[in-house]
């Protein structure tokens, strides 16, 4: 954890916007760790409950750890309709995993979202917020593959 | 102004009331949840929505601003509709228990869902259930009873500024939490309990009273706190002449200074006074162990005992020290047994160790050694606080609060200066953490910069102040950059804090201990006193030099008389003459000694007898076996408390007094507000008041004293004291009053030194840095 | 009129997005230009007259919004709503891909006409590509000088639907909980940091270079006349075709679903359309012949919104997908209020019990009595909306609902 320090300070010129140092901190450690989430608020002048209150009100924070990719089923209407529930049984399954959970070798994470925009072509998935579209049942074992 | 019409009555309220208080003077008694007087609106409970005409939603009333010709019905069909559903649905989680709740008969939910005949919750269902044991002594949650109004959250954080809880999570999930959810315990939290005091339900409750007592089974006296010099206000709640708990009064008439707000200590610090540890009848030492007497055995010894050393080494040869947490009767009484029944001026009390360097320094610059403003003027009035010496959040929590909200709320400046880095510093626009001993060096560096930058108030130095020109001299070498090595604040801090504090409206300083218990306290004092003076920040609202008081009473027992050189000086003839009529008989004219100077002297033998009314020295004085020594060398030690203390341990005879639950009379806090204390309870055992102890003992002693409560002590009192010549029970009873009230009709002087100071002229004081002995 | 009617993607795949360059030789920032050129009072009656009606879903008349803003206020902010959650919308997510210019246009063109020199835009933390290609747009144009001393700052938000809601969206820019402020005051009073600010949605900013340059009467003349111009709109589910199309505002449901559309997938029969989002009601086929105007939309017991047009055909489940939208509203209810944070709940436990087949005629009446309660007192939009999937579907599918209770 060398550099959560770097990445909080890196916001600091954003007004109000440790929400953006917690994007930050994400995209490096995929999930806010303690320490940074209480230097953050100490960075940003907000009490560290505050900031906690933060990090837990927006879905797309995490204050536990998470694995490598984080993989997003969208359980909105349109997936839905689209057959969100299969797919969602077909990713636990392949992956081994329930909602919530990350895989032992730390490289899956697996949640649900709801509506990430991409209802054009559904259902959708998200690995690390890059939309995968039309992801059915069968080619769900070629998607996973294409991560390493 | 502007009109509507409340179920169809037509009332006209100023623009820019809400809803609510509209309907409130329209006689509509609108139910709300999440609404506090004192918090910033929420507008989320949702009980309070009332329909207005035209409108196709309902509206909040305690967030909707009243508008012109707004029609308005506060128990429509939809109104009512939406109320009770909106009850179902917090029932519908709501862990009902009524039969055992604390809150049990002053719960909100409770009392809503009686007036609208909500039995039971049609939508009962599953729902979060969160854990609710967090291992603390004083608060509880319940999270199975927390209806999510935010109350607690808002109060941490406005009121106490220790904003240790948030909402945790969103929607249905959604809980109160610490950070990472954890332990209050390993939390900021102080434990105030000001979260106990706006929950509205059940869900908070204080652990140190649960089961003993609810709301209807009580009964509360109000009075003021025994713990700090701030003169907090709240009521006891008494069940069955027990005291079972601590309910904050916010009503600004009943609680001037707190308005509700209490420290852990205040709130949840008075289970000593049922302590088994009481004692509850006079104790006699004999072969080295206590024995419980008669009051007539033990006072008769007492009397016998101070009459034969009297007799025998002479009137000097006995002392009292009195006490800063008993009353102001009892004090009075104290300075007088001493003065008249002993014969001596030696009478003193804790104070002259932390207060005196105040009674001199700002006595010889203002004429008057006590804090010039209010409390309340720190937290509203000040534009700028600057604060030396005074771990303020954590020895007088209220007044912390308060600059802390001034800082947040008003955006008041905030400069700090004290050798830790204390929980306001971090919160400071500058923070100066300075060398411990060097205060003058960094008083006189701010004022050199204050006088270099042309920032003094000319006006003020000229028509106001004397002895300018000295002061102006020897500062000329304070640069910053010269104090800088010395205090070890860099140069530009100085400069920063002293243009903050020169430049806003109205500054206030505010020190405490930090400042006065050296060798050169007397000399911090006089720079603080340069340093208002100087920038014209005396006499007016938000300013003024305030010196923070350690215990309730520190004020008053000074104000009694209880010091060896009291503020009427027993030297000076006059006074002497006036005191010397009303008791009837002769006075000593010699000074009498201090407390340091009366171990001293006990040391050397001088002394044989002490009579220690409320006081622990052995705790209290910085040299625990050096007084050890000198109590084993009295002929006759005589204690009276409320506990068997380690100096009552080593006393001969010990007298068994009352808590301030227990009996009346009044204390001054530290911004001269003389407040009452209330009995509440009876005490116990056979412990006695203790001015009915004093009485029995001069009495006995040859110089009869009566009195038939408290309120006569206080009578003659105020007759020989003149600054509080002009109150009286009848008119201490709402929030007090603060000295000088020379008259009856008097309103008390909450600002000292307004036009003139209390000497004339302000006197300024040409100080150079001196190491301290101490360090 | 089958064909789309272009105007805010009129050179869609034409221009690179980013480059305000391309922008301009397509006839980019002559409305700012001209908006320069006005007298602040006959900019704002400039929009007003266009008749531009918000896009987010309120459907706010623009240019009376602006003239709300004190004008001797010294800071003001202009804030951009692109935090798009509502399920089954993607249409500002393709404004910005299509022509990203136009709405920093539209946004310096709001800064010109209240007087404010700061935009944010709030996209949605789901649109991360998106937060990049703005940044590069804003880049692009500051480069060419084009939005002269009006800076554009983009904040992400984090996944949360509520956020959406305009106050929220504020203290979420603020750096708090995404949780609404109750109004007034309302944000062009005081807004983002205290100080006034005008909200608005992407496609309302994006309205605007045209609007300045072909005139307002130009706009006006454009659709339904209460609601005059074009609509974005987003076909999903069964619909043959489920991309965006821009259409007149008098353009009617049943051209979108089946002339644009290609009707429904397989063949099949619809059974309903939801429009404007998951907080739409659901229409069934015999209203298909309205015009999607506010207005139009409204009479019917619908809502526009954001202009999505989820379709469903006959095989669909309807208690099955109204139970699925409880589901998304108690997921994402802020937990301020308490009609909203335990009525979404219940409404979601209800429905589950319902589409579970367990449920009686008792459960359907308490929760049509709760959602009453939801929709008038709830603190912001979310709860109030939120009863609408229920309450049309119980209206028009009545019978779906009572195959299911015993
Ligand atoms: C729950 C909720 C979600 C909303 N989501 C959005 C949204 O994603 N995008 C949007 O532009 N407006 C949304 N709105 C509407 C905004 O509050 C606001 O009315 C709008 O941004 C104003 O812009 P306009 O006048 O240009 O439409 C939402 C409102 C509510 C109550
Ligand atoms: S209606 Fe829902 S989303 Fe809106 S404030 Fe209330 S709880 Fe939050
Ligand atoms: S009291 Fe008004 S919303 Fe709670």
């Amino acid at each position: 954890m060398a550099n959560y320090k770097d990445i909080i300070v890196g916001c600091i010129d954003k007004k109000g916007g440790i929400i953006e140092a917690f994007h930050a901190l994400q995209n490096e450690f995929n999930y806010i760790p303690h320490e940074a989430l209480v230097e953050a608020a100490r960075v940003f002048g907000v009490s560290e409950a505050q900031a906690y209150g933060v990090a837990t009100f927006y879905s797309y924070l995490s204050v536990e750890k998470r694995g490598k990719y984080i993989i997003r089923m969208c359980e909105s209407a349109p997936c839905h309709v689209a057959g969100a529930d299969e797919l969602l049984k077909a990713l636990e399954s392949q992956l081994g995993i329930k909602v919530g959970e990350t895989t032992s070798d730390g490289k899956f994470t697996l949640e649900l979202t709801e509506c990430v925009g991409q209802c054009q072509a559904t259902p959708v998935i998200t690995v690390n917020s890059e939309p995968v579209f039309n992801v059915t049942t069968k080619i769900l074992p070629q998607v996973l593959a294409a991560y390493k | 102004m502007i009109k509507l019409t409340i179920n169809g009555k037509e009332i006209q309220v100023p623009r820019g009331t809400m809803v609510l208080d509209a309907c409130q003077q329209a006689g509509a008694d609108i139910p709300t949840l999440c609404y506090d007087p004192d918090l910033k609106l929420a507008g989320s409970c949702r009980m309070c929505v009332v329909e207005a005409k035209g409108r196709p939603n309902l509206m909040a009333a305690c967030v909707s601003p009243a508008e012109n010709n707004m029609v308005i019905e506060t128990e429509s069909h939809d109104v009512v509709e939406s109320r009770k559903i909106i009850l179902e649905l917090l029932l519908a989680r709501h862990k009902l228990e009524c039969h055992t709740c604390e809150r049990d008969g002053s719960c909100k939910l409770q009392d809503y869902c009686y007036r609208y005949g909500v039995t039971d919750s049609r939508y009962a269902g599953q729902g979060p259930h969160f854990g609710m044991e967090d291992p603390n002594p004083f608060i509880k949650r319940d999270y199975d009873k927390c209806i999510m109004c935010t109350r607690c959250v808002r109060a941490c954080e406005e009121i106490t500024g220790a904003q240790v809880i948030n909402v945790k999570d969103r929607g249905h999930h959604a809980k109160i939490s610490t950070v990472f959810d954890g332990k209050l315990a390993d939390s900021n939290c102080v434990f105030c309990g000001q979260c106990l005091m706006v929950c509205p339900v059940g869900a908070l409750t204080s652990k140190v009273s649960a089961g003993k007592g609810r709301s209807f089974q009580t009964k509360g006296v109000l009075t003021t706190c025994t713990y700090c010099g701030t003169g907090c206000t709240f009521e006891l709640n008494v069940k069955d002449d027990n005291v079972v708990g601590v309910t904050s009064v916010r009503d600004s008439e009943f609680s001037p200074v707190n308005k509700g707000a209490l420290c852990v200590k205040g709130r949840f610090g008075w289970d000593f006074i049922h302590s088994p540890e009481r004692l509850t009848t006079p104790l006699i030492k004999e072969n080295g162990e206590f024995r419980p007497a008669s009051w007539d055995e033990a006072l008769n010894l007492a009397a016998e005992k101070l009459k034969g050393m009297k007799d025998k080494y002479g009137t000097d040869s006995v002392a009292m020290f009195s006490s800063a947490r008993v009353t102001n009767e009892e004090n009075y009484l104290a300075q007088k047994f001493a003065r008249v029944v002993l014969g001596t001026n030696n009478i003193d009390h804790c104070a002259s160790l932390c207060h005196s360097s105040n009674v001199a320094g700002m006595g010889a610059a203002f004429g008057s050694g006590a804090m010039t403003n209010t409390i309340n003027d720190m937290g509203e009035d000040a534009r700028a606080i600057f604060v030396i010496g005074s771990n303020t959040t954590e020895n007088h929590p209220i007044i912390g609060y308060k600059i802390k909200q001034n800082v947040r709320k008003n955006g008041a400046k905030l400069i700090v200066a004290d050798p830790h880095c204390t929980d306001l510093a971090t919160m400071a626009d500058v923070n100066m953490q300075f060398q411990p001993g060097t205060d003058v060096a960094l008083l006189n560096g701010m004022m050199n910069v204050i006088i270099t930058e042309g920032l003094l108030d000319k006006e003020f130095i000229e028509n106001r102040t004397e002895n300018f020109a000295a002061l102006k001299q020897i500062l000329e070498k304070y640069t910053p950059e010269y104090v800088e090595p010395i205090t070890g604040v860099p140069a530009d801090d100085i400069r920063r804090a002293a243009r903050i504090y020169a430049e806003s409206e109205a500054s206030a300083i505010c020190y405490s201990m930090g400042q006065t218990p050296y060798s050169t306290g007397t000399d911090n004092v006089k720079s603080v006193c340069n340093l208002a003076m100087l920038t014209g920040n005396v006499g007016r609202p938000g300013t003024g030099v305030n010196a923070l008081l350690g215990q309730n009473n520190v004020q008053g027992a000074c104000d009694m008389g209880c010091l060896p050189i009291a503020y009427q000086a027993a030297t000076d003839s006059e006074i002497r003459d006036k005191f010397e009529k009303a008791w009837g008989l002769t006075l000593s004219a010699q000074n009498g000694l201090t407390v340091t100077q009366t171990i001293n002297a006990a040391h050397a033998g001088q002394i044989k007898g002490l009579f220690v009314l409320g006081e622990n020295p052995i705790v209290s004085d910085p040299d625990i076996q050096h007084v050890d020594e000198y109590l084993e060398k009295l002929e006759c030690l005589i204690v009276q408390d409320i506990f068997l203390t380690e100096t009552a341990q080593k006393a001969d005879i010990v007298l068994p007094g009352l808590s301030f639950a227990e009996k009346e009379g009044t204390f001054t806090s530290t911004e001269r507000r003389v407040q009452l204390v209330r009995k509440a309870v009876s005490g116990p055992g056979e412990a006695q008041d203790d001015w009915w102890i004093l009485c029995e003992l001069s009495t006995r002693m040859g110089y009869p004293m009566f009195y038939a409560n408290a309120e006569e002590i206080f009578e003659e009192m105020r007759l020989l004291t003149p600054s509080y010549a002009g109150m009286s029970y009848a008119r201490l009873q709402g929030s007090g009053l603060h000295w000088p009230c020379p008259t009856e009709d008097h309103p008390g002087t909450p600002i000292l030194h307004k036009d003139i100071f209390s000497r004339g002229l302000g006197l300024f004081h040409a100080i150079e840095f001196k190491e301290p002995v101490e360090l | 009129m089958a064909e789309e009617m272009r105007v805010l993607l009129e050179y869609a795949d034409k221009i690179n997005p980013e480059s305000a360059d391309e922008y301009v030789k397509v006839g980019g920032y002559v409305g700012l230009e001209k908006a320069r050129q006005m007298e602040i009072n006959d900019l704002i009656q400039e929009v007003k007259s266009s008749g531009l009606r918000g896009r987010g879903g309120a459907g706010f008349n623009a240019g009376m919004k602006w003239s709300f803003v004190p004008k001797n206020a010294e800071i003001k902010y202009v804030v951009c709503n692109l935090d798009e959650g509502e399920p089954g919308t993607y249409k500002d997510r393709i404004i910005c891909e299509k022509n990203a210019q136009a709405l920093l246009e539209g946004m310096a063109i709001c800064g010109r006409a209240i007087g404010s020199n700061q935009g944010y835009i709030y996209c949605r933390g789901e649109y991360p590509f998106t937060v990049k290609l703005l940044k590069n747009a804003i880049q692009s144009a500051k480069e060419l000088g084009a939005l002269g001393d009006f800076n554009i700052e983009v904040r992400m938000g984090a996944g949360a639907y509520v956020c959406g809601e305009e106050t929220a969206l504020i203290e979420s820019i603020e750096g708090h909980r995404g949780e609404p402020r109750f109004k007034p005051p309302f944000p062009g009073v005081a807004g983002l940091w205290g100080v006034p600010t005008v909200v608005n949605n992407v496609e309302t900013f994006a309205c605007l270079p045209s609007i300045l340059t072909k005139g307002s009467a130009w706009f006006a003349g454009i659709g339904a006349a209460k609601y005059p111009g074009t609509k974005i709109v987003t076909l999903t589910g069964d619909a043959v075709n489920t991309t965006f199309f821009e259409v007149p505002t008098d353009y009617i449901l049943r051209d979108v679903i089946y002339k644009l559309g290609g009707g429904v997938k397989g063949g099949k029969k619809l059974k309903a359309v939801q429009v404007g989002g998951t907080s739409g009601s659901f229409i069934p086929e015999q209203n298909l012949d309205t015009q999607i105007d506010f207005d139009s939309m409204g009479a019917i017991g619908a809502a526009l919104g954001s202009g999505a047009v989820l379709v469903l055909d006959e095989t669909r489940d309807i208690v099955d997908i109204v139970t699925r939208i409880s589901k998304f509203f108690e997921h994402e209810s802020c937990g301020k209020c308490n009609p909203c944070r335990e009525g979404t709940f219940r409404c979601r436990e209800i429905m589950e019990k319902i589409n579970a087949g367990k449920a009686s005629q008792k459960d359907i009446d308490n929760l049509l009595l709760l959602t009453r309660v939801m929709q008038k007192a709830a603190l912001c939009g979310l709860g109030q909306a939120a009863p609408f999937p229920i309450q049309s579907t119980i209206k028009h599918f009545a019978h779906e609902y009572a195959r299911k209770i015993v």
